[in-house]
């Protein structure tokens, strides 16, 4: 066996275990619920970052983009549903 | 060393190769009709395939040569692909129901009527097999046969993934407020987690086919596609996560689409589900279990060896997998 097979097998043999390891690691609660609870603080800043800044946008009347991607939203409900219709007059007929 | 330097001036393997036509468009999702070998089709009974809402479509056809889908057209099949597009920020209030529903329900009757067949063969894979399987036992009469192609149906399943979205401390919705879609990377970084010695292992491993231009080829493919996400509509996130993955809603019986109930005892067509046995996102039982719950009594599994995705483009996928489902079909057409 050459050297180069030698190493792939022991760098193998220390991957599965490695991996093993680590999915014990992370799926342990101990990781599992501070990790989980540290995303949610950071979300919820963002949040209310996003938040604070859109009242400001808001307050000056203009269009903040949450209104904008409730409006285009609406936009491709309005062409699903024109597609709804078609769909059933082509059943119909 | 020459062989590895030529990987930098190497060009992006050209993916998603076979010709094909888009049929009908909406919102971002688009339905392709590949374009039909010199013969044209030889079957009455169109195909619609269904990817992951979260990848694109082009893993079915990654390369001339391993592509799912030339190799299907190749054999006469009138082959359609939904390519779910990259939703825009106004999608975060896309629902499950629009998607799963309305959209595919959409696709399914647009591939059933230009193919002129009453129904239609439908291969999910992935979500997308998850999506096909809601949407079948809602309605079955539009399915031919349903393949689920490594599709979680049950999520309490002991893989990394559903621990982690059960996890107490995971608040689906604060993350969904936060960012509206769900960010490709955020979900990236969650899949590279789930084996995070993968990325050396390979390394390692291509060391030794550096100079095998076929392999090289496949391997940037597959490479280029697992780098290239799209984000997860926000809205339709929060309903797969809260009632899939946490109160495991499909097999409980209680999951329901459009107010409709979605029991996968409506399952009545013939179903073929495929399962990998070393599939570290979507372990075996989580879709196997779609057997023990639907009502077709022609039902089959395959299980196979190899990975969620090696098995499903690589050069012995073509001599097994792909044949296995195309005798499916032949036997139901």
């Amino acid at each position: 066996m050459n050297p180069w097979d030698i190493y792939k097998k022991a760098f193998n043999a220390w991957e599965n275990a490695t991996a093993t390891y680590m999915e014990q690691v992370l799926k342990s609660p101990l990781l599992l619920e501070p990790a989980g609870a540290w995303l949610s603080t950071m979300m919820k800043a963002k949040a209310k970052g996003d938040e604070l800044a859109a009242g400001w946008w808001g307050g000056l009347g203009l269009p903040t983009k949450r209104d904008q991607e409730r409006t285009l939203h609406k936009l491709n409900q309005l062409e699903s549903k024109l597609l709804d219709l078609e769909e059933r007059l082509a059943a119909d007929k | 060393m020459i062989p590895l330097a030529s990987l930098f001036g190497r060009p992006p393997p050209a993916v998603g190769q076979t010709p094909s036509d888009v049929v009908f468009a909406e919102n971002k999702w688009r339905l392709l009709r590949y374009r039909a070998w010199h013969e044209g089709t030889a079957w009455a009974t169109p195909v619609l395939l269904v990817p992951s809402l979260i990848n694109r479509h082009y893993v079915l056809d990654l390369l001339p040569g391993k592509s799912f889908v030339e190799w299907f057209v190749a054999r006469g099949h009138d082959v359609f692909c939904i390519d779910w597009g990259t939703p825009g920020d106004e999608d975060r209030y896309l629902t499950f129901d629009d998607v799963c529903d309305r959209y595919l329900g959409r696709a399914l009757e647009r591939t059933r009527r230009i193919a002129g067949a009453p129904k239609a063969h439908v291969l999910g894979y992935c979500l997308g097999g998850t999506l096909a399987a809601i949407h079948a036992s809602v309605h079955p009469e539009r399915f031919a046969s349903l393949t689920a192609l490594a599709a979680p149906i049950g999520f309490h399943d002991g893989g990394l993934l559903s621990a982690w979205t059960r996890s107490k401390g995971f608040d689906v919705q604060a993350v969904v407020a936060a960012t509206g879609n769900v960010p490709w990377q955020l979900m990236q970084s969650a899949f590279h987690l789930l084996r995070p010695t993968l990325t050396l292992s390979k390394a390692v491993h291509m060391a030794d086919k550096l100079w095998d231009d076929e392999f090289m080829n496949g391997f940037l493919a597959l490479e280029t596609w697992g780098s290239d996400n799209v984000s997860f509509p926000g809205a339709c996130y929060q309903r797969y996560v809260d009632e899939l993955y946490r109160n495991n809603a499909l097999v409980a019986g209680t999951f329901t689409l459009s107010g409709k109930p979605a029991r996968l005892e409506a399952i009545t067509c013939p179903t073929l589900a495929v399962t990998f046995q070393h599939d570290n996102i979507v372990p075996p039982e989580s879709a196997a279990v779609l057997l023990e719950r639907i009502g077709s009594a022609d039902k089959h599994r395959i299980h196979l060896p190899g990975g969620h995705v090696g098995a499903v483009v690589s050069k012995k996928a073509a001599q097994g997998l792909w044949p296995a489902i195309a005798k499916f079909w032949a036997d139901r057409d």
